[in-house]
């Protein structure tokens, strides 16, 4: 009837007819009068007038809009398949009204407050959407059952699909609003299904996972659908919360759901679209069903659930490798994989709840797959397509492509993890492949070698075996790198408990002396040591590296270094580094147990130890000379080079090598090869030669030590700038380098501070940062020049600040302020307006910031003793302090904000170090802040409101704390005329819209709350004229009401407000309080 | 005459190029491309298949000209560097011990002059010669010795339209002069400062 009449009339009569369709659906709503029906009511009109504003589709629009009544109405009766059209209609504005109602973000605008918007979002959750939900159902239970499916109906199926995904992926609010109503404002990416209690019957009915799963069977090879039918079910498999009354209940839907799922995936050839869909769902139920749980459903079917994983694991892992080769654009294998690795680690993680051994032999099976997929034929797969090899075109790669170790890191971790749980299986196997492609390598070198004697010049080598022999050995050396050590930042690394164990049960078979005769013999074949089988398989696979790295030196030293793979050089020194960190040197007292091999072939005061060290070095030594024009391998290297001596146990067997007082003599004659190296390896080579020279020595040795390292520098660069001609010939680009290359020294040397070398090294410096500042007048036309020597300072200060005591903190300050003043002499007038400017010219800037930032840092993170660690370097003196670091920092703030325009604010580096530093000085130095020169204060004051207002959340939370301080200076001083005064109540108004008003971030909660209970004890009065305006623009007296309840309790406990602590934590509770309970009512969108 | 055995002494064995090897160039300095002398702007590396050696790649604007040079090259080999000069010749040398800085006393009583440094360069180089007369097509020049050179050409082009205009315009200007490899050009100019 309706129909007809919509398809009868103009617009005027479809208008009616919305509003006939509008009073049907409010009369089928059984709630009284109350808020609810209000707020439907309202969500419903702005439907209408939302359909009002498209003129084109007004048709349809009314149609749908009638036939979501019609469906309510007729849900009982099945006329489902009355219309194909009308079905379409229908599930197009059901579409509609759940995106309205999904979140605040899909909303539109018309002016309601986010209370109001979370309200009807929770009764559509617990109502209409399970209706909604209900409906799809069965008309997705109609099509399933139906043979033969035509286009149109297809299409209308489709529609319906998309629609259970939609509410299935729908961000369900908890039941009490309270503090949660920030939940709305989370994005909807990846939201797991976490319905209500409501939601029981629905969900756990076992005939809706079924239904979805026959849907999807069904729909399979339909690409677009299985999306849609897949996503469904990887939302029911993340079901999780309130809607599982008990653990019995968890453990029988997830029996259920895991039986449909291997009814679905075994013994089907999976569609490339259908793998990332599938890797989501078996990655939802391992992620979100608990441990206790996946061992309670029946042993069996937990067992076919593992063995799918693993046989879909290695498959897909296998159609990765082949998008690989075939260098597809959309990587669905690789990501499916990915997905399984990661789902893996989390399994295999918390193991405890498994019998020993259980995942034995799938880690095997995944980890013999990871293996084969990355060697070449004939042992692996890797470049096989189903027509061959293929031969894959040598590319050119830029310095900006990813190291493979870095971006298959989470890959490589998995399979390492792996690798460990199957490590009798994976070790060996690991050491046979690497054993044996050594022999290969070694012997196509060889091969090489002969053919350029036999005829020298012939030039046309052809690489192919070499390439994949060292593609092999690269993929080789990672695994074996994540298998045997772990990632470790900061954190003191330790051997695998696998692998110790592994180490610790085989012992007993294991012949120590063969052993370290395996180690200590990296030239020879392994399999020619004589009892070779009984040895240590963990220091055999550590020995199998070092013999491709033997064979790789002695390939240098043939001459053969253009045959060499720089890459597989990168791996060697990575490896070794990682090993190194771990088991060099390894600590007993860190371990319940300890590997009699391990210890006795790299523990504490042994000889392996010393010959690994001494190894490790004249590796490092041959690499910073063979491959100077490799950064990246130099790089590796050197950073195995402050792996040695970083840790003063190792450092003491590095200063005992006769090959490392050789490297510090080498590196300080600055000449070829070392001297090719690039800047950042230099720097850093610095840093370990510093380093190893706190290692143990008596004092004649280290005198003579730092006379080796230290003092070249020194002299070196004392010849140069005392020349008597300096200023002329200071831009050749000799003296140029020269002076480029004590900088970086000087960065080095800064960067290995330690607490018990700070003395030595800060004495050291101050000598040079005064000729520094010398040499910022003579460059200071060469920016680059300018910016490695205000670098020097940030890294002293950046370094040692902390550890000065007042006397040396003043020398640095002295040196600092000397160092701006030239540079603001330098910088007077000089224009910086260049729109096209890149954020890289004006590094001295953001290095000036950090300066000073570094400088105030000491008032946060000062372990220094007045002077404690200087003690006995020179007599004690009185301290009359002439420059404090507030002078310094003032000075530079002078500096600074005159040159900062809001331009430069657009850099994200520049800005936030800017507002860092502003909210340092606040914080730090708040009662300078109002004897700033007047232009100053107000730019500074301009800063922080625009900090507040359009920058990111970061910058608005310094901001935030930088305003606390000040208001407490301005109470304090008690003059209410100051400008800072009248600045704070400004800043009240903000942050008072800011938390009443305005969309806000809980992260923020506490340093916006802060700044507003000060600024409230400051400005009492117009806080409460603040309120009272607020309150007298509310029309509604509920709202009126519950706001002028919510203002009083939030003072309550803290009135009259008082700078003390406890009444400030106060305030911080009832502000939560008050942020939960009507924090919404008023933010508007 | 003592200044100018200064001038021999202080060039004495500066070749025109040395070699370094491709690696350790650096952005903003110098090299050699197609035999041109060029300022390094664009430096980056790359190789060939995973495996390959690294090889650099180089883009220079030529000091003289600004026309724009590339090349690629084996990150080992070497590359000739042309030495460069600002304002060709040496004036005389100068060790006052420092008492101030650019003028103002410096304002802590003695850390500053250690280790005997000669402060001298703490008034800068001399950036640029004082113009006062082109004639022929020559500038002339004067140097910081007070003595005048004449045989630098008036650039060609923008730059030497804006020279000469500006010196009849009666304003005072300083010439930056470059040279490098047996060529010497006046590449920039600046207002005097007064």
């Amino acid at each position: 009837m309706m129909a007809a009449a919509v398809a009868a009339g103009g617009a005027p009569e479809v208008i009616a007819q919305l509003e006939n369709a509008a009073k049907v659906l409010m009369q089928r709503t059984n709630y009284p009068e109350t808020e609810r029906m209000s707020s439907k009511r309202a969500i419903f009109l702005h439907l209408i007038l939302k359909l009002h504003h498209l003129p084109w589709s007004i048709m349809n629009n009314a149609s749908m809009l009638s036939t979501y009544s019609y469906h309510l109405e007729n849900q009982n009766h099945h006329l489902l398949f009355a219309s194909i059209f009308w079905q379409t209609l229908a599930c197009s504005i059901l579409t509609a009204l759940l995106s309205e109602f999904s979140s605040s973000s899909k909303t539109s605008n018309i002016g309601l407050s986010m209370e109001f918007h979370g309200n009807c979002k929770r009764i559509f959750q617990e109502g209409d959407l399970r209706q909604i939900f209900m409906l799809t159902v069965e008309v997705l239970q109609e099509f399933s059952r139906r043979e033969n499916l035509n286009a149109q109906m297809s299409s209308v199926f489709q529609r319906y699909l998309a629609l259970a995904n939609q509410v299935l992926s729908w961000n369900f609010l908890p039941p009490n609003l309270g503090r949660h109503y920030i939940a709305m404002f989370e994005s909807s990416q990846n939201v797991m299904l976490k319905p209500t209690e409501l939601w029981r019957e629905t969900l756990l009915d076992i005939r809706v996972m079924e239904l979805f799963f026959t849907v999807h069977r069904k729909i399979r090879e339909d690409t677009d659908m299985a999306q849609d039918s897949l996503q469904c079910l990887a939302q029911l498999a993340s079901l999780h919360g309130p809607v599982f009354p008990d653990e019995g209940s968890q453990v029988d839907y997830l029996a259920h759901f895991i039986e449909g799922l291997l009814n679905t995936v075994n013994g089907i050839e999976i569609e490339d679209s259908e793998a990332m869909g599938i890797s989501s769902v078996f990655s939802n139920l391992i992620t979100v069903f608990p441990r206790n749980v996946l061992t309670a459903i029946p042993n069996e079917l937990f067992s076919s659930f593992v063995n799918c994983l693993t046989h879909l694991t290695c498959s897909f892992g296998r159609s990765a490798a082949l998008e690989e080769v075939l260098d597809k654009d959309d990587m669905v294998y690789m990501e499916a994989y990915d997905k399984l690795l990661e789902s893996w680690l989390t399994l295999v993680q918390d193991d405890k709840h498994f019998h020993k051994g259980f995942f034995t032999q799938h880690a095997v099976q995944v980890f013999n797959s990871y293996i084969q997929c990355h060697l070449a034929a004939p042992d692996g797969t890797r470049n096989l397509t189903a027509n061959g090899v293929a031969s894959r075109e040598e590319e050119e790669i830029s310095e900006l492509q990813e190291d493979d170790r870095d971006q298959f890191s989470d890959q490589l971790a998995s399979v390492g993890m792996l690798g460990r749980i199957a490590a009798e299986h994976c070790i060996p196997l690991l050491t046979s492949l690497l054993e044996d492609r050594v022999t290969r390598l070694h012997g196509q070198l060889q091969r090489h070698q002969q053919q350029l004697l036999a005829s020298p010049g012939s030039g046309s080598i052809d690489n192919k075996v070499l390439d994949d022999l060292y593609e092999d050995i690269h993929w080789l050396i990672l695994v074996t790198g994540y298998l045997l050590a772990n990632d470790t930042q900061g954190e003191t690394p330790l051997i695998p408990p696998e692998v110790m164990e592994y180490s610790i049960k085989h012992s007993t078979e294991v012949d120590i002396n063969t052993t370290l005769q395996i180690l200590g013999s990296p030239g020879e074949k392994a399999s020619s040591i004589p009892g070779y089988n009984r040895t240590d398989s963990v220091i055999r696979l550590l020995s199998a590296i070092l013999r491709v790295s033997e064979v790789e030196s002695r390939a240098i030293r043939a001459d053969l270094t253009h045959l060499l793979s720089p890459q597989m050089g990168k791996d060697i020194v990575w490896f070794l580094k990682r090993w190194a960190k771990t088991y060099l040197l390894v600590d007993e007292k860190l371990y319940d147990q300890i590997s009699l091999p391990f210890n006795t072939a790299f523990g504490a005061d042994t000889e392996g130890s010393q010959w690994i060290v001494g190894y490790l070095l004249e590796k490092v030594i041959s690499n910073l000379a063979v491959w100077s024009s490799e950064q990246d391998l130099a790089n590796d290297t050197v950073q195995l080079l402050v792996t040695l001596v970083e840790r003063r146990e190792r450092a003491n067997l590095v200063i005992q090598c006769e090959n490392w007082w050789n490297l510090a003599k080498q590196f300080a004659r600055r000449s070829p090869p070392l001297h090719f190296l690039s800047s950042s390896v230099q720097r850093t080579l610095m840093k370990a030669l510093v380093l190893g020279g706190f290692a143990h020595m008596d004092t004649d040795t280290k005198q003579q030590y730092w006379t080796e390292v230290l003092q070249p520098l020194q002299q070196r660069f004392l010849n140069v700038i005392n020349q008597e001609n300096f200023q002329q010939i200071c831009q050749e680009e000799e003296v140029k380098q020269e002076i480029t290359a004590t900088l970086e020294a000087l960065c080095g040397i800064a960067e290995a501070t330690q607490i018990d070398n700070v003395a030595i090294l800060f004495n050291f410096l101050m000598d040079f940062l005064t000729n520094c500042i010398g040499l910022m007048e003579v460059y200071k036309n060469t920016p680059e020049t300018v910016n490695l020597i205000i670098e020097v300072f940030v890294e002293v200060a950046h370094k040692q600040i902390c550890y000065l005591g007042e006397s040396k903190a003043m020398n640095l300050y002295e040196a600092c302020l000397t160092l701006l003043q030239v540079y603001s002499k330098n910088n007077l007038g000089r224009q910086r307006i260049d729109v096209t400017a890149e954020e890289d010219q004006y590094q001295d800037l953001l290095l000036i910031m950090e300066l000073l930032t570094n400088l105030l840092s000491k008032e946060f993170i000062d372990f220094s003793d007045t002077d404690e660690v200087f003690r006995g370097h020179e007599p004690g003196q009185a301290a009359n302090r002439s420059v404090s670091a507030a002078d310094v920092v003032l000075y530079g703030v002078n500096l600074v904000l005159p040159l900062m325009s809001q331009d430069l604010l657009k850099f994200p580096s520049l800005c936030n170090q800017y507002y860092k530093l502003i909210t340092f000085i606040c914080e730090i130095f708040p009662e300078k802040i109002p004897q700033l020169p007047e232009d100053l204060f107000k730019s500074l004051m301009y800063s922080l409101e625009l900090g507040m207002s359009s920058m990111s959340s970061e910058v608005c939370q310094l901001c935030l704390e930088a305003l606390t301080p000040l208001a407490e200076q301005c109470a304090k001083a008690q003059e209410t005329d100051s400008s800072l005064f009248l600045a704070t109540r400004h800043f009240l108004k903000m942050v008072f819209d800011m938390l009443v008003l305005q969309k806000h971030n809980t992260e923020m909660t506490t340093a916006a709350g802060e700044a507003f209970y000060t600024l409230v004890c400051l400005h009492q009065a117009e806080y409460s004229e603040l309120v009272e305006t607020l309150l007298s623009s509310q029309q509604d007296p509920v709202i009126y009401q519950r706001l002028a309840d919510a203002f009083n309790k939030l003072t309550a406990s803290s009135t009259p407000p008082s700078l003390d602590r406890k009444q400030k934590m106060a305030f911080l509770k009832s502000l939560e309080e008050f942020m939960a309970n009507v924090g919404g009512l008023l933010c508007v969108k | 005459m003592a200044d100018d055995l200064d001038f021999e002494t202080g060039d004495a064995g500066a070749s025109a190029t040395f070699p370094m090897q491709c690696s350790a160039l650096r952005k903003n300095g110098f090299v050699v491309l197609k035999g041109r002398p060029c300022k390094i702007v664009e430096m980056s590396t790359s190789k060939t298949g995973k495996h390959g050696h690294a090889k650099v790649h180089l883009v220079g604007i030529d000091i003289f000209t600004g026309k724009k040079y590339e090349d690629i090259c084996p990150s080992t080999h070497n590359m000739d560097v042309p030495n460069i000069k600002r304002n060709g010749l040496p004036g005389k040398g100068r060790c006052p011990r420092l008492t101030k800085i650019w003028g103002a006393p410096v304002s802590f009583a003695e850390p500053l002059p250690r280790g005997g440094v000669c402060w001298a360069w703490l008034r800068g180089p001399p950036l640029a010669l004082q113009l006062i007369g082109i004639q022929d097509g020559y500038l002339s020049l004067l140097q910081d010795s007070g003595d005048v050179r004449e045989d630098l050409r008036l650039p060609e082009g923008d730059l030497g339209k804006e020279i000469e205009q500006k010196y009849d315009c009666g304003e005072e200007i300083l010439i930056t002069v470059l040279s490098a490899m047996t060529e010497e050009a006046a590449v920039a100019i600046k207002a005097m400062a007064k």
